[in-house]
């Protein structure tokens, strides 16, 4: 499209940037040629933000955010209004989808290092997109007014009473009442239909400003900005448009075939994206059995519940996504790309997977006293990762790995003599090899050379 | 608010300890199977349902409408043979009992809307349910079950099934304390159905329960097959367009 375009696109680009808009960031954008599996997610992601805006203007149509009538407004959805089931299973399978992809894509910044120097603020975009979207599906998950619904938002909106002093007023304030009411019903549903969505596009135009400004990461962790063609284009990029949109379109229909498995075949996921008891309407006397709260946030329930202390424990909870966004200052290492970095380094990195995974899973279950000790264990293995992390953002000599490795397996040992509270001393010390174990991997294994050598990066992409 | 709470907490424990501590084995009654293409079943399903469990039970999130639509039955025939008030076709299922009288007959249970509750628990919860009634003269009703120990709902379908007994046997858990065991039931005052004919009408009420707390399920499935042969189809052509264009990219 040349400057000068004539006719009604000459005349919207003399008052309006439309081409240079289109140009500067789809055109004449260039991405990295080397996108892998990975980088999917991104684009999946806005499509699901905007499944869950069209669907959720079609729902809000019918649905009535009124305590008396909430529950029925949500059956009359899935019985009279026409496709009304499919739109609602849209959007309760597209608010567990979107902790799907966003949580994929989360794992691909911390692989490739998309959080570092010079894309910290995108990586702070992003968390604060994750944030809000925590927000807007725990205030959408109030609206069915189901017994889970209920009850889930009473316990998760009772953690603020652990603060000291000013706990039990805040909480107050936020439900506008006593208890979960329909006071609670009426401002949870302005807040999750028109202020946490504004806040959720604002917050993405930022994420993606930001990512054009600086251009996008890769899997080699190569700036391709820095070997440039006699037209001062990347050699390794390639325009966003074509190459990247037929691309997005590809992994689109991948994903809406995966998503429509589940929206036409099994909506609720086996009372995973949709909790059996939240088909029994709220009720103010009768709690469910077992309340736990939806998968996506079960990770963050293990660690409130790993610290016996309840504000111990609240603080626990906010540390664990609060820590996320210091990432780029405690990963210091200038290699990006797992590709190039230590094999300690990837041990690391699956191990933090693999921790979040079970502790979503420990969130899910019931308390039982091996249960909660594993809750400790890996809440433990939580936070060391960050460490360890950042003991890898340089090279250290074998005093320093010593020392580190006593400090915290000593700081982990005099927890468990002086506060653990489980009743069972065996459980205590079997569990305990996990951290050690961890420990003795990550802070001792440096001192072999071979384990902690890291790779050469190379001045291009490699693919 | 304590009282309150102290209430929560005692509810929530006995309920625990309800389901923690079964009296027999669960599914030894057989499973449910669920099979919503059997349309007859589904039709007789909804006439024992307005038949013993409307009167008490609401459905009132379905319509009679909607059940005679998707299940095939003309509006003459739901009626006259279905809709026993003053209701019209397009009325949802509602009783016309108030929820206080509800409380006051039902031990302070209101009687749970069938067109979500059996979504919530689950079909195979209400089939062993309707199958495990036996005789108890120290409940108000005469009745209990093995499913829902001192249930506050009577059994309706009694002169159907019969009434029997129950036989327990006593056994030590792992504290030493006795409890009972089921071990079998005895047939006292047979029904009008025969053991098989009455498996038959329990099998077609929970099939059509099932199918009445979600309704879609009827065409969901099918047009779910229908959108993922459209992606395929997309698919497959956006993967050669996506090759396509890449074809110069190395």
């Amino acid at each position: 499209m040349s400057e000068q375009a004539g006719g009604l696109l000459g005349w919207i680009d003399a008052r309006f940037p439309l081409s240079k808009m289109w140009r500067d960031h789809f055109a004449e954008y260039y991405a990295p040629k080397n996108f892998n599996f990975w980088y999917f997610f991104g684009s999946l992601a806005l499509l699901v933000l905007v499944i869950q805006i069209l669907s959720g203007i079609f729902l809000t149509m019918h649905y009535k955010p009124d305590a008396e009538l909430a529950f029925a407004s949500v059956e009359h959805i899935m019985r009279d209004v026409n496709w009304g089931w499919l739109i609602r299973y849209m959007h309760s399978t597209g608010a567990s989808f979107f902790f799907i992809v966003v949580y994929l894509h989360m794992f691909r910044g911390l692989m490739y290092g998309s959080f570092k120097n010079p894309r910290e603020l995108i990586w702070i975009f992003g968390m604060l997109i994750y944030v809000a979207l925590m927000a807007e599906a725990f205030m959408g998950y109030l609206l069915p007014w189901g017994n889970m619904s209920y009850w889930g938002a009473q316990v998760i909106i009772n953690l603020f009473n652990t603060i000291p002093y000013i706990g039990e007023a805040i909480s107050e304030w936020i439900r506008g009442d006593f208890v979960i009411s329909d006071a609670t019903l009426n401002r949870f549903f302005s807040l999750h239909v028109i202020a946490m969505p504004l806040a959720l596009l604002a917050l993405v135009i930022g994420h993606i400003l930001a990512l054009h400004e600086v251009g996008s990461n890769n899997p080699d962790g190569v700036e391709i900005k820095k070997t440039k063609d006699a037209n001062g284009i990347p050699v390794d990029g390639v325009p966003f448009h074509p190459y990247y949109t037929v691309k997005d379109i590809f992994g689109a229909v991948v994903f809406l075939a995966i998503f429509s498995v589940v929206v036409f075949f099994i909506p609720d996921m086996y009372g995973y994206f949709l909790e059996h008891a939240n088909f029994d309407p709220a009720n103010t006397l009768n709690t469910p059995e077992h309340i736990a709260p939806i998968w996506y946030f079960t990770p963050f329930y293990t660690v409130l519940r790993a610290i016996p202390d309840p504000f111990g424990g609240f603080v626990g909870m906010v540390l664990a996504i609060v820590v996320l966004f210091f990432l780029p200052w405690i990963d210091r290492n200038p290699i990006k790309s797992i590709r190039y970095r230590s094999v300690l380094f990837k041990i690391n990195l699956l191990v933090f997977a693999i921790t979040f995974i079970i502790l979503g899973y420990l969130g899910l279950n019931a308390v039982t006293p091996l249960y909660s000790q594993l809750a400790l264990r890996f809440t433990e293995l939580y936070f060391l990762f960050f460490v360890v992390l950042w003991t890898y953002s340089r090279p250290h000599g074998a005093m320093f790995w010593i020392s580190s490795f006593v400090i915290l397996l000593g700081a982990i040992t005099l927890y468990d003599v002086f506060m653990n509270t489980s009743e069972y001393p065996e459980l205590i010390w079997k569990t305990w090899i996990i951290p050690a174990a961890f420990l003795v991997v990550t802070l001792l294994l440096p001192l072999f050379p071979g384990l902690g050598q890291e790779k050469e990066e190379p001045a291009r992409v490699t693919s | 608010m304590k009282v309150l709470a102290v209430a929560l907490v005692l509810l929530s424990t006995s309920a625990a300890w309800a389901a923690g501590t079964s009296m027999y084995e669960k599914g030894s009654f057989g499973k449910i199977d669920i099979d919503l293409s059997n349309r007859t079943s589904l039709q007789r399903g909804a006439k024992y349902f307005v038949n013993y469990c409307l009167s008490c039970h609401p459905a009132k999130h379905s319509r009679y409408k909607r059940v005679a639509d998707d299940l095939g039955i003309s509006e003459d025939l739901m009626k006259n043979n279905m809709i026993f008030t003053e209701q019209k076709f397009g009325d949802l299922m509602t009783v016309a009992m108030k929820r206080e009288d509800a409380m006051d007959w039902f031990l302070g249970i209101d009687p749970p809307d069938l067109s979500t509750h059996v979504r919530a628990i689950g079909p195979q919860a209400v089939y062993e349910f309707l199958k495990t009634f036996y005789i108890d003269e120290t409940r108000p009703f005469g009745v209990n079950n093995l499913h829902l120990p001192n249930t506050a709902m009577p059994h309706v379908l009694f002169n159907l099934q019969g009434s029997q007994r129950a036989v327990f046997h006593g056994e030590a858990d792992e504290n030493g304390r006795e409890h009972p065991v089921f071990d079998r039931f005895e047939m006292e005052h047979p029904g009008v159905l025969s053991e098989e004919e009455y498996e038959q009408v329990v099998v077609d009420t929970v099939n059509f329960l099932a199918y009445l707390s979600e309704p879609a399920q009827l065409v969901r499935k099918k047009i779910g097959i229908g959108v993922l042969f459209f992606l395929a189809v997309l698919g497959t052509l956006s993967y050669f367009l996506k090759k396509n264009y890449w074809m110069d990219i190395h």
